[in-house]
């Protein structure tokens, strides 16, 4: 029974099923949280089969179930919603298939999940994922939105209509993904992984609408919370919600409260910028056309100043003054001179009028003996000269030296 | 009296003692012989005063027909 098998001596298909069985067993009952992935529970059948799908994972489990159990909790029971069930692994021969016998089954509680929540917000929280310091800055003008977001959903629209209406320009780069349930995180992250290599994408939006705390709990998954993180291109996140918050937005780099507002924060408004750029530059020309203008008021009023306007004109002043001057000058010089020449010509006449200039000038003549004094005497008699004495005779126009001689009438 | 050479006075001199020399005549009491060589002075003096005042002139003239040139 136990002997290996061989090819010469292989194992019956019955033989590899009940040891695979037994293995399976040896595994007991087990408490196991998943998502309910799909549920088929027709009525009249005894049991019902459900697959159970790992949030992050791409792995799932077929259960089945006794329909009284499916039946007792209609609620409980219905796709997408997480689940903890206990049941036992078990082997069916018949088919070949593995499922796990489930004896016990029970929602997960809203409760349970803002619990979880809130535990991985705290340790997310204390590794400084949600710090402002990591927060990045979004480009003013995207070159290329990547947008993820639900196939043909109305987060989708509403972000891209949205960005167009402000910037028609605007390019996206759309994944779409699920947005809830068991796929969603993994779906995501991928997207996350295909935007964040495209070096054309400079941002990156998480868009859906809002829904209930099960539906958003891929946005607080921590595998995503993680990827977002990671990412180099700034996420943003809009998750339409209330009043809860999903994680995903302490970590996004901006959180945007509806896809709407996205579509508003990711795009300058064409129209906006154009005016405030038209403003800007007439307030920079009516500021230079007034410089201009200043200045040229200035120059203008320079020019005008006199020295400008007539640069001679000083000069000719001064020229006017040195001219007086000089005239006033002269005139004072010849004043004088003539002043001078008067006074000389009364002082003549007086001295002519005086001296003996007029007796001379009829032909007499004075004779003065020359002596060694200062003064000569004038000869009045001949007993004054002895023979030989010099005289000194003066006439009308000068003086002649004579000596007198031996009288021959003596 | 005193006798400095007429050529060695400054006009302002020469005319100060060419009014002195009037002055002395006009007021008379002097011998001839005083007279006589005072009035010699006073012709002396005019004639230095005129050659002056002639000087100025001229130099007046040349200095404005250079100004002019």
């Amino acid at each position: 029974m136990s002997s290996p098998s061989t090819e010469e001596a292989p194992w019956p298909v019955r033989t590899v099923a009940r040891k695979i069985s037994e293995w399976i067993d040896r595994l007991g009952a087990v408490w196991v949280e998943g998502q309910l992935a799909q549920v088929t529970a027709r009525a009249g059948t005894g049991t019902a089969f459900l697959t159970l799908r790992d949030p992050v994972a791409n792995v799932s489990l077929q259960l089945t179930a006794p329909m009284g159990l499916v039946s007792e909790q209609r609620e409980v029971v219905a796709e997408g919603n997480r689940v903890i069930v206990h049941g036992k692994p078990s082997f069916f021969p018949g088919r070949g298939t593995l499922s796990i016998r489930v004896d016990r089954i029970r929602a997960v509680g809203l409760g349970e999940l803002l619990a979880r929540i809130e535990r991985l917000r705290r340790l997310l929280a204390a590794e400084g994922l949600f710090d402002r310091a990591r927060k990045r800055r979004l480009p003013f003008l995207p070159q290329r939105i990547g947008l993820i977001t639900g196939r043909a959903s109305a987060a989708e629209h509403d972000v891209v209509s949205n960005a167009q209406a402000r910037w028609p320009a605007v390019e996206f780069r759309i994944e779409n993904t699920a947005t809830q349930g068991g796929l969603a995180v993994a779906q995501i992250v991928e997207a996350l992984e295909i935007l964040d290599r495209d070096p054309a994408v400079d941002v990156i939006v998480l868009a859906r609408g809002g829904g209930s705390v099960e539906d958003l709990l891929p946005f607080s998954d921590e595998t995503l919370c993680r990827a977002v993180a990671a990412c180099r291109t700034p996420v943003v996140s809009a998750i339409g919600h209330e009043p809860d918050t999903p994680l995903v937005d302490h970590v996004a780099d901006l959180r945007c409260s509806t896809p709407t507002e996205a579509g508003r924060r990711l795009v300058p408004d064409l129209a906006e910028e154009t005016a405030r750029i038209a403003g800007l530059r007439d307030r920079g020309r009516r500021a230079l056309h007034g410089w201009v203008d200043r200045e040229q008021r200035l120059i203008d009023s320079l020019r005008a100043r006199p020295v400008l306007a007539d640069p001679l004109r000083d000069m000719a002043r001064r020229h006017e003054e040195l001219e007086r001057l000089r005239a006033a000058t002269h005139a004072a010089v010849d004043r004088r001179i003539e002043r001078e020449v008067r006074e000389i010509g009364h002082l003549r006449a007086r001295l002519t009028a005086l001296g003996p200039a007029a007796t001379l000038a009829r032909g007499y003549a004075i004779v003065q003996r020359v002596t060694s004094d200062d003064v000569l005497p004038v000869l009045r008699s001949v007993a004054q000269v002895g023979a030989g004495d010099a005289l000194r005779i003066r006439v009308g126009d000068g003086v002649v030296h004579a000596a007198v001689q031996d009288d021959p009438d003596a | 009296m005193p006798d400095t050479p007429v050529g060695e006075l400054g006009y302002e001199q020469a005319r100060d003692e060419l009014v002195e020399v009037v002055r002395a005549l006009e007021t008379g009491g002097l011998g001839l012989d005083e007279s006589v060589a005072l009035w010699e002075r006073g012709e002396a003096l005019a004639k230095r005063c005129e050659e002056a005042l002639a000087g100025a002139r001229e130099r007046v003239e040349k200095a404005l027909s250079e100004a002019e040139e």
